[in-house]
């Protein structure tokens, strides 16, 4: 079993955890503010699209970031305008978005570019690796921490970030209790509404840029519905996570390394049966959670 | 994290709630209008001609009496995963998990079509009705889960719809592989003569459509003039009011998530026993999500699930043959269907928003005139 | 004008669709005096202190804050700055924040963009000490008392330093030391920091407690204006109801049957899982009306609900008709033999959304009366059905299919009434049956549970209502802290002592 569990394993569990990471975060912000968004997924895949959009005709990743940010906030406005201004059933629009985030993306793909499946071209540029040049040399540890794209330490920088600004700021104040009780924030003269928006948007950025690191991350092409439910798995992660950023991340990683084994178990174990079983964790966490608070409340008592 | 379990609970708020009004249909066609008129410009856009391309839509989904029987099998397909999406619905039970189900239903009665012997009635029925334990079964497991511990029935039948795909992938590729060469991923195939036979010749509707018109007019029956549809009526308005009233609103639960999973099985079983003639892993696009959100948008009422189906198969038949004559992507109509969501689930929002800006604008225009 | 004038309302209406909540109403309101605003449920004394916090605008009239006019763009975040703060009937607090947070939120201290703590818990600390209200600034506001959480909600309020506080019904969810407590505190801010408070309150012994002036309202209008030393509760009450209010006793004696309904030794937990009924027995025989009194959230919703199935019981039994029903569903409680109507009809009592004629028809669908082998509903004589209802029971709609929700609080009242009467059960279980009710639906609604009794049926009444309780009972029951206190035959006790009970004080067992 040495070709499974190496280094390599937990490399790949990064790798896969990474957007899951990115788009929790994002999803947690809207979790805070009582908005349950199932539309993550969708966002992340238009955010891929755009990403590979803005690296071919810029030339640039940074192109590429710029694209996937901007239709980001777009994404995280129109959520904010119909979910919240319009009082839409968020979990309609969550639904309706990941099938027009679908349909977009191929259609895009076939009038831009002119094929089905899936586009790489070698004019789109990926994002940067970064090595880190002492950390480099520490065994184990060095190749683990060193020689990753840029957005997986952006979202190792962001998941402190988030906690700090949920727990630790009065705008994270604001945010949790727009979410929790609004009248207290209306009571207060402050408008939960922008709360909400503000959340939407950073939900968005956050889900579009997770989207960037799926298809500038490793590997520098579009497919079509590449996102492959990982939004839903995100959202998982988030209930699992309580919405607190380390526990989310936790939470992540943990899948990431699922998927990481099982893709590595292939050998061993048909794909079809070791893909089944992030799905299959989330539903035994989420009767895990609610037996926990069960436990927590009685104990209270 | 109060607010964390009270946001699952917010998914709970959606609940049937109203009843189609003569409004909300007018402001349905306003954004079916609005929807292809995006759509127009879209195409303008990407250099089509939108009047040909709708009219090639038109023509490819009503031209020909083929092309009528596709779009009437398609309508099926929306129809029931609709009704099965309200029939839960009604009792307050959001059932994501359809297509997970439609593709156990697709698997078991491609294995019992296939191994079964005797008539062809019996191995048809046999077949239905493995294809329904199946698909309710598998809507248990969520069902009960919700019902017991309450855990949130919409991520677990979401996540479960994953694990059904990759369960059934896996045998249509290993176990249950056909030895029959030029199929990649299939079972073998069912019986001959017990397959469904088109009622239009070389079109998808097949004697299937029976079995789905008795299903259909089945639920129907039981949503609206049933003591059991009005006992799931109050559950999923109130189930405080229902279980004080006497209601056992838990076993209706489950029973309304096992039927809607039985349904969602059946459509797997029709769609393997009138086309395909074997499990194959492309057995549903996503169809479930269609017919459910024509369900949500048609505010789970059964005539209307029937009739808004009817104009979304319009639309992905139509889609197919617009894109091989006017050569127009058909995903185009994807953006369509999605917009027409987007503003119905918006509907009453929208309708406020531009009361108050109509609002506004009179009495500004007064307050100058009166200024003047 | 007063120089000592703080509020002033000039003529003030305000119209809602189909009623005029306030009526042309002029008042002022002094510097350094607790003013009482007493009325009757929808008398419109919420709605005109909403105008003056800036909830909601005047349609005629004006309303002076210190001299000023308050203007078109009147917000509550206005009336907080020119001196006017409102502590809400519900708390309008964060469950999930401390009391620091909670009482800062939106006005936090920084430490560059950061939440600093210590600052925040120090501007609390001061804030307590100079109003003279305890609380513990790392609490976290969910795992307080109610009467905590107010202090919190009162801190809050006071904290932009506020001259004018109105407080909506402040001791409706208190226990009686959290009230005394709250009195203390009122009186120490308007005779130490010479401010206004506004009492908005139907409790009149409470107003003849705390007040230096009462304005009573009726129907929208303010009727008078009194000083609280020169009137008695009795002439406030004849202006609040326009009559003299005395309601003649309904109940003729009448010999009580076998019993009915037996609860023995029933123990139970809240929605906190914390105790709520530790061990509580009533028996209660056909032909008697046996009334449950005690301040709100001493065990009554737990009581009700534990009898109907509802809830869980921890332990001991409840026999129903002779039968052992203790922890069996609502459904086999109700075939046993009860009818229940409770205490919040908007959430148990009814579905808003469904119509009246189904309303009704909760627990008949299976019924032959109306359906086909119990399964297909038959409409034209479940239309039908509701139509008698509405008639026999004056239940005042446009037509029974149009939905129970937009109903007033009387009419649907007395669908959940019509509907639970209507299946003739020998127990019936009614709570609060008049709450949110005019008094001419009140009486018609007394006239039917008595009428039920005279027919042989076993009632256990749970009120908060003691007039409610005296008029109907022939047995009272004092509950104090999920335990019974005090068992009296009707017309042994009168209100004044029974008071004792309900707030803790213990019968000598068997002293009846």
């Amino acid at each position: 079993m040495g070709d499974i569990f190496n280094i390599l394993l937990l490399q790949n569990t990064l790798r896969t955890a990474t957007p899951v990471v990115l788009a929790a975060l994002g999803c947690l912000m809207t979790q805070h503010v009582n908005i349950t968004n199932i539309g993550i997924d969708g966002m992340m895949l238009i955010g891929a699209f755009f990403a590979v959009v803005g690296s071919y005709y810029t030339g640039s990743w940074v192109g590429g970031l710029a694209a996937a940010l901007l239709i980001g906030i777009l994404l995280g406005l129109f959520y904010y305008l119909f979910v919240i201004r319009f009082h839409s059933d968020e979990f309609i629009i969550g639904v309706a978005l990941n099938i027009f985030a679908g349909g977009l993306t191929i259609f895009l793909l076939r009038t831009m570019f002119g094929v089905t499946g899936s586009f790489s071209d070698p004019a789109i540029v990926p994002l940067p690796t970064i090595r880190i040049p002492l950390i480099e040399q520490i065994p184990v540890l060095g190749p683990l921490i060193s020689g990753n794209t840029l957005l997986v330490y952006v979202s190792w920088i962001l998941v402190p970030v988030c906690w700090a600004f949920v727990y630790k700021t009065p705008a994270g104040f604001h945010l949790r209790a727009a979410g929790e009780y609004p009248d207290a924030l209306t009571a207060c003269g402050k408008n939960p509404e922008r709360m909400k928006c503000l959340a939407s948007v950073l939900c968005g950025v956050l889900s579009t840029v997770a989207g960037a690191h799926l298809s500038l991350g490793y590997l520098t092409m579009f497919s079509q519905n590449m996102s492959a439910a990982r939004g839903y798995v995100a959202f998982a992660c988030v209930i699992f996570g309580r919405g607190n950023p380390p526990r989310v991340f936790l939470a992540a990683l943990l899948f990431g390394f699922i998927d990481a084994l099982g893709l590595r178990m292939q050998k061993y174990i048909p794909s079809d049966i070791t893909s089944m079983a992030p799905y299959v964790v989330t539903v035994i966490m989420m009767v895990a959670v609610v037996l926990m608070e069960r436990k927590k409340k009685k104990a209270r008592a | 994290m109060k607010g964390m379990v009270q946001s699952l609970r917010a998914l709970l708020r959606l609940k049937p709630a109203q009843k189609l009004t003569r409004d909300y249909l007018v402001s349905l066609l306003l954004a079916v209008a609005l929807a292809l008129l995006v759509g127009a410009g879209v195409m303008k856009l990407t250099g089509h001609d939108p009047l040909q391309s709708y009219a090639a839509l038109i023509s490819g989904a009503l031209g020909k009496p083929r092309a009528v029987g596709n779009t009437l099998a398609k309508t099926i397909t929306l129809c029931l995963t609709g009704l099965a999406m309200s029939l839960a619905a009604r009792a307050g039970m959001f059932n994501v998990g359809g297509e997970g189900q439609l593709f156990l239903g697709a698997m078991a009665a491609a294995v019992v079509g296939a191994r079964a012997q005797g008539p062809a009635w019996l191995v048809v029925t046999l077949s239905l009705l493995a294809a329904m334990a199946a698909g309710g079964l598998y809507a248990l497991l969520p069902g009960w889960l919700k019902v017991r511990w309450k855990v949130d029935e919409v991520i677990t039948t979401i996540m479960l719809n994953s694990v059904a795909i990759y369960f059934c992938s896996y045998l249509a590729n290993g176990p249950l592989k056909t030895a029959e060469r030029g199929i990649a991923a299939g079972t073998d195939s069912i019986m001959r003569e017990a397959a469904f036979t088109p009622l239009i010749r070389l079109s998808n509707l097949t004697t299937g459509a029976f079995y789905a018109a008795a299903v259909a007019l089945l639920v129907w029956y039981i949503m609206s003039r049933s003591s059991v549809g009005f006992e799931m009526k109050l559950t999923g308005e109130n189930d405080t009011f229902a279980r004080y009233g006497g209601i056992s609103t838990g076993r209706l639960m489950l029973w309304s998530m096992v039927f809607s999973g039985a349904i969602c099985g059946m459509v797997g079983m029709l769609e393997v026993f009138g086309l395909h003639k074997r499990f194959i892993t492309t057995v549903s696009n996503e169809f479930y999500f269609d017919g459910m959100l024509v369900a949500m948008i048609m505010r789970y009422n059964p005539f209307g699930v029937i009739v808004m189906s009817f104009f979304f198969a319009i639309l992905s038949i139509g889609g197919k043959s617009m894109e091989l004559s006017a050569g127009v992507p058909s995903e185009l109509i994807l953006i369509v269907q999605s917009i027409i969501i987007f503003f119905m689930a918006a509907e009453s929002g929208i309708r406020t928003a531009v009361g108050n800006w109509i609002s506004v604008r009179r009495a500004r225009l007064r307050a100058k005139k009166e200024a003047a | 004008m007063n120089t000592n004038e703080i509020v002033r309302f000039e003529h003030v209406s305000k119209q809602y669709p189909g009623t005029l909540a306030n009526d042309d109403v002029s008042l002022s309101i002094l510097r350094g005096e607790v003013f009482a605003l007493v009325g009757e449920n929808g008398a419109g004394k919420s709605t005109l202190m909403n105008l003056l916090y800036g909830m909601q605008k005047p349609t005629l009239g004006d309303l002076f804050i210190k001299g000023q006019k308050t203007g078109a763009n009147h917000s509550p975040e206005n009336a907080m700055r020119m001196g006017v703060s409102m502590v809400h009937q519900h708390f309008k607090l964060v469950p999930g924040f401390t009391v620091a947070q909670n009482i800062l939120l939106g006005h936090e201290p920084q430490k560059g963009i950061f939440y600093d703590e210590k600052a925040a818990i120090r501007r609390v600390r001061e804030l307590s000490e100079e109003y003279g209200l305890r609380v513990e600034p790392t609490d976290t506001v969910r795992d307080l008392s109610v009467g905590l959480q107010q202090r919190v909600e009162i801190l809050k309020a006071l904290r932009t330093g506020a001259d004018v506080l109105i407080l909506d019904e402040p001791t409706a969810v208190l226990t009686p030391q959290e009230t005394e407590e709250l009195f203390v505190v009122i009186r120490r801010i308007v005779d130490e920091k010479n401010m206004t408070v506004i009492l908005i309150t139907h409790k009149l012994p409470e107003v003849m407690r705390i007040s230096d002036r009462v304005g009573v309202m009726r129907r929208g209008k303010l009727v008078k204006v009194l000083s609280t030393a020169q009137t008695s509760e009795r002439e406030i009450a004849s202006l609040m109801v326009g009559r003299d209010v005395i309601f003649d006793d309904l109940r003729t004696s009448q010999r009580a049957g076998r019993p009915m309904l037996e609860i023995f030794n029933l123990k139970s937990l809240n929605d906190r899982s914390l105790p709520a009924l530790n061990g509580v027995t009533i028996s209660v025989r056909a032909g008697e009306i046996v009334g449950v009194c005690g301040v709100e959230g001493n065990g009554q919703t737990e009581l009700a609900e534990c009898i109907a199935g509802m809830r869980p019981a921890q332990s001991g039994s409840v026999t129903l008709c002779g039968q052992d029903v203790t922890g069996k569903p609502p459904r086999r409680i109700r075939a046993q033999g009860l009818s229940y109507i409770p205490e919040d009809r908007m959430s148990m009592g009814m579905d808003a959304r469904a119509s009246v004629a189904d309303n009704l028809l909760l627990g008949r669908q299976h019924s032959r009366a109306f359906s086909v082998l119990g399964l297909h509903l038959k409409k034209s004589a479940i239309s039908r059905h509701a139509k008698t209802l509405a008639q026999d029971y004056d239940i005042r709609t446009s037509g029974v299919d149009e939905p129970a929700g937009s109903l007033s609080g009387g009419n649907m009242q007395k669908v959940v009434i019509a509907r639970e009467f209507e299946f003739d059960t020998p127990v019936l279980l009614v709570c609060q049956p008049t709450r949110g009710v005019d008094i001419g639906a009140t009486e018609f609604i007394h006239e039917q549970i008595i009428r039920k009794r005279n027919e042989g049926c076993a009632i256990l009444l749970i009120s908060a209502d003691l007039d409610e309780l005296f008029r109907l009972s022939d047995r009272l029951i004092t509950l104090y802290d999920g335990r019974i206190t005090g068992e009296f035959a009707a017309g042994s006790i009168d209100k004044q002592s029974i008071g004792y009970f309900m707030t803790g004080g213990y019968q000598e067992v068997n002293a009846q």
